[in-house]
């Protein structure tokens, strides 16, 4: 019983044999057709029947090939159509560039702040290394809800004798929690000059997106710093707004 | 700002704000209501929700002295704020 188990090995490996140098021999055959041709070399007078289920393991080898290669097929194209078809699909759910927690401003009439959920919001102040002024929160840490508009104040002072303009960008901790932390009004990303020895209060309006609370990520977040970096803007350069695009 | 240099992971991408940047208050002119503000915040614990009247009222100066576009408040999140009180327990209007 087990002895044509042993010898179905060499079998096909001299039916590979012949199969190759069959197709050497008659190039001029029809591609589909060269699995399939029976031969006669190696063949003894009993092995018919194991030679006609060789031929249907070769023609569902086949199909099964092409199937798996229609399908590698299928998926490369699907990746090539997948930047059309996103962009239909946001333009039809109306999410715009930014597919996350979409905020918009008429959010901030209707929602409802999560009372039982309080928030830390820790305020950090930096300047770049050449940017004189002298530049920092005026709260170290403030308690909010989600839901809730927050009002924060920074001061900035320009000790030199000469105005400098500055132009600043910020910075969420957590990552994740950046998406939920949404301005109303801030001092940032616009150029903003300070005449010599002046000083000013920068407030920052903002608020936490109550869909924060129904975040299972952020179920541990109870801390979220928001930091602030102020740099010496020459004259006459614009920083692209981020967010914006301009065509 | 992100200063790992991992290419595979997501940076921080900061968004502009919904109603653009204050303009810098050089005169002062509402110096007086961020101070009352600040007094509320360090009196309180710097719990917001005790001090919303006093932001609310630090924007009205604002809008006033051509500071901030002009907005209905409601508009800022604080219709809370806004609704004729008879007899509201309005908690978060309490200074």
């Amino acid at each position: 019983m087990l002895l044509p188990v042993l010898l179905r090995p060499s079998r096909c490996c001299a039916r590979v044999s012949g199969i190759l140098t069959q197709c050497v021999r008659t190039p001029s055959s029809p591609a589909g057709h060269f699995l399939l041709r029976p031969h006669s070399r190696g063949l003894k007078g009993g092995g018919r029947k194991s030679q006609s289920q060789e031929e249907r393991w070769r023609s569902r080898n086949k199909t099964v090939l092409t199937y798996i290669a229609a399908a590698g097929v299928g998926m490369i194209g699907l990746t090539y159509a997948s930047v059309p078809l996103y962009r239909l699909y946001c333009q039809a759910s109306g999410l715009g560039g930014a597919a996350v927690a979409g905020h918009d401003t008429e959010q901030v009439e209707t929602m409802e702040p999560v009372k039982g959920r309080v928030l830390k919001i820790s305020f950090n102040a930096d300047t770049h290394a050449s940017m004189q002024w002298n530049f920092r929160p005026q709260q170290s840490e403030i308690f909010v809800v989600p839901g809730e508009t927050a009002l924060a104040f920074y001061r900035a002072k320009n000790p030199t004798n000469k105005p400098i303009i500055g132009i600043s960008t910020y910075n969420v901790v957590p990552f994740d929690a950046g998406q939920y932390f949404n301005k109303i009004q801030c001092f940032c990303f616009e150029e903003q000059r300070l005449n010599p020895h002046e000083e000013v209060d920068m407030p920052v309006f903002f608020y936490i997106d109550p869909e924060f609370d129904e975040d299972p990520r952020m179920a541990r977040v109870d801390t979220i710093t928001l930091s602030y970096t102020f740099f010496e803007a020459k004259e006459g350069q614009k920083l692209p707004l981020p967010g914006y695009s301009y065509n | 700002m992100s200063t790992a240099m991992n290419f595979g992971s997501k940076s921080f991408k900061p968004r502009a704000p919904d109603k653009g940047a204050f303009p810098l208050d050089h005169f002062g002119e509402c110096k007086a209501f961020k101070e009352t503000f600040m007094k509320c915040l360090r009196d309180n614990n710097f719990d917001n929700s005790q001090c919303r009247l006093q932001s609310k009222d630090y924007l009205e100066c604002r809008m006033e002295n051509q500071l901030m576009a002009q907005e209905p408040l409601t508009k800022l999140g604080f219709k809370d704020l806004m609704e004729p009180p008879p007899s509201q327990a309005d908690g978060d209007a309490e200074p």
